[in-house]
């Protein structure tokens, strides 16, 4: 018994050291500690009140990057769904309804979320040259009590 | 029941391979062009659907998606080839517990993401289907860890 589980740690370590060495000598190899992720900049995050106001007075679009069940519980009115996580399946869909001059909100939920500064970084890789997160979008929005709803539709 | 042993070696560390080389190789299958490897190994996706499950801590994510395929690949073609059968059986049943509780984990949160059980070959979310897949693969490994010898 004793030996069977020494011999399974050495599957274990030498299987990791064969990764180690393996992505060490990898063209595309990863960093073995994996680098924070950069907060987003001043520059690129609009504080809730300007926000409210680009609502206001409809002079930009919402992107909801949360997943569609967190989006049809509930986002901010007039956003649309583009989950990040299936960018590639609501992309088509959704980019008729904007241009690459549009200004872009985009949101998620909670201050770790991490998806509205992925979808920031995958639309402006196509050239969406004006778009900017809203930090911890959802419950922000929501607990200022500003308008919202619920369901699959903007 | 020799028969069935080996059989149930052969699919389990068959699946452990395949799926080790589908992460390693970044596999990727697309309706136009079929099955591709990638010429270059790139670990960057399997990272993130590591990550995405917010179980190991967020520094460590790339180390597991740097040394778990090798482990997988490992323990699977020692287990097909016959060799210290008993203790790959123990590292698959032991990885299996793993997958089953950051599968479970992410059901419990509601997290909407990619399973990523076969690296970038499968854009299949985590849910029921993947967690009772799992079960059934921890069963087998489970029987062949306590019936095999090495």
């Amino acid at each position: 018994m004793r030996r069977t589980f020494e011999r399974a740690l050495l599957i274990v370590v030498a299987g990791a050291l064969l990764g180690l060495t393996a992505n060490g000598i990898s063209p595309r190899r990863i960093p073995y500690i994996t680098p924070p992720l950069a907060p987003p900049q001043a520059q690129d995050t609009v504080p809730l009140k300007e926000a409210q106001e680009l609502w206001t007075g409809g002079s930009a679009l919402f992107l909801d990057a949360r997943s569609p069940s967190d989006y049809a519980a509930g986002h901010i009115a007039g956003a649309l769904s583009l989950p990040v996580e299936e960018f590639e399946d609501h992309f088509a869909q959704v980019s008729t309804m904007f241009t690459t001059d549009s200004t872009i909100v985009a949101y998620c939920d909670g201050v770790e979320c991490d998806l509205s500064h992925r979808l920031m970084d995958k639309l402006r890789g196509l050239g969406y040259h004006n778009v900017r997160l809203l930090v911890n979008g959802w419950t922000t929005w929501h607990t200022a009590g500003l308008p919202a709803h619920t369901g699959d539709q903007p | 029941m020799k028969i069935v042993n080996l059989i149930l070696r052969l699919v389990i560390g068959g699946v452990f391979v395949a799926s080790a080389v589908a992460k390693i190789a970044n596999v990727q299958v697309t309706h136009a062009h079929g099955v591709q490897f990638s010429h270059v190994p790139d670990l960057t996706q399997f990272a993130q659907d590591v990550a995405n499950y917010h179980v190991p801590p967020r520094t460590l994510t790339n180390l597991v998606a740097i040394t778990l395929p090798w482990i997988e690949l490992l323990a699977g073609g020692l287990l097909v080839c016959g060799i210290w059968k008993r203790a790959s059986a123990v590292v698959i049943t032991a990885l299996m517990v793993v997958f089953l509780a950051a599968i479970g984990w992410a059901l419990a949160h509601g997290y909407d993401i990619r399973c990523g059980c076969f690296g970038t070959v499968d854009a299949r979310k985590v849910g029921i289907t993947a967690l009772a897949q799992d079960a059934v693969l921890l069963a087998i490994a489970a029987w062949l860890a306590w019936r095999l010898k090495d």
